[in-house]
């Protein structure tokens, strides 16, 4: 080691590769988080509304999202679950996803206290929508809080 | 001799600015990066949502009478308009254009009891207005008919959320 040399530049060249290290990391972080927080959210055209709360999604509750493009497909984190093509009418997928989140729901008075967060494409017929609140309403789901999600128009 | 030392002081000189002039230029591209990868994930966040809720009691036999009259909103099309290509230039074809949008569409707007029916969107939200300064604890039921849309029916739970109504719901669906 050399006492002697104490000049600017070789000071920096010392502390620099930690630092990029961790630079790296926090870059690998971020592409796994974005990547991680996106895979429920299909791309669709969200219906324009106004006066739509602005959508603060609680990590730790136990919200079931599913997307619902303008053809008819469910698709939940990024597996179609129901696709109406070729006059299909099995939902069941669709029932027992629903079924395994009501459970680990919290209860209050017997019925599901979280909301089922609904993405539908602005033109996709609404009758997709209400089979699914109608598959809501079964005695085995029981879920009763719907959101419809929109897009807020630009400020 | 003391040619010797300059040349020795050169080649430290050369090795040293060498990695010197490596790392600057990668930490810009690296912080630059961050920056990019923190950006996109604000921008994918900022999505909204309504709030409705369906009736608890939504499939089992409703023999009792309602003590409280519900606002009934019924939706029906009246022209199902044409679809266009995502840009709206061209007609749709299902093959290539990954989705649609419809142009030209009018939808209609029944509400109850007074069967007021209208498809300006301004008129029924001021028509809400009026009928949720009465009562807003009074139970709304959206009631979309064949042909309608999610945009339909979400311009109208917006408007019916902001006029200040409660307890907002949905009609079961008709087809099979």
């Amino acid at each position: 080691m050399n006492i002697a040399k104490h000049d600017a530049e070789t000071d920096m060249e010392m502390n620099m590769t930690p630092m990029i290290d961790v630079v790296f990391l926090l870059i690998i972080f971020f592409m796994i988080i974005t990547d991680l927080s996106q895979q429920e959210l299909e791309d669709l055209e969200l219906p324009m509304a106004e006066k739509a709360q602005e959508d603060k999604p609680d990590p730790k509750a136990k919200r079931p999202i599913l997307n619902i493009k303008q053809n008819g497909q469910i698709i939940v984190k990024r597996d179609v679950l129901f696709d109406p093509a070729d006059g299909n009418t099995d939902r069941s997928r669709v029932a027992t996803f629903l079924q395994s989140m009501a459970e680990r729901m919290e209860k209050v008075d017997g019925y599901p206290d979280d909301p089922v967060l609904i993405r539908a494409d602005e033109f996709t017929p609404f009758r997709e929508i209400q089979k699914i609140m109608e598959m809501c309403a079964d005695q085995n789901i029981k879920i009763w809080k719907v959101e419809l999600a929109a897009k807020v128009p630009d400020a | 001799m003391a040619n010797r030392g300059r040349r020795k002081k050169q080649m430290r000189e050369l090795t040293e600015s060498k990695a010197e002039m490596q790392m600057t230029p990668m930490i810009d591209v690296t912080f630059l990066l961050l920056i990019f990868f923190m950006c996109t994930i604000k921008f994918k966040k900022l999505e909204g949502k309504l709030a409705a809720y369906l009736p608890k009691d939504m499939g089992q036999d409703t023999t009792e009478v309602d003590p409280v009259e519900k606002l009934d909103i019924r939706l029906d099309v009246v022209a199902e308009g044409e679809r266009r290509s995502p840009d709206g230039k061209v007609a749709y074809r299902p093959g290539v254009h990954p989705r649609f949008e419809y142009v030209d569409r009018i939808f209609s707007i029944r509400i109850g009891p007074r069967e007021f029916t209208s498809d300006r969107i301004e008129e029924v939200a001021d028509r809400l207005r009026v009928f949720a300064s009465d009562d807003p604890e009074r139970p709304v039921t959206i009631d979309p008919r064949s042909g309608i849309v999610t945009e339909d029916v979400v311009r109208i739970l917006d408007r019916v959320l902001d006029a200040g109504f409660k307890k907002v719901s949905f009609a079961g669906s008709y087809e099979g």
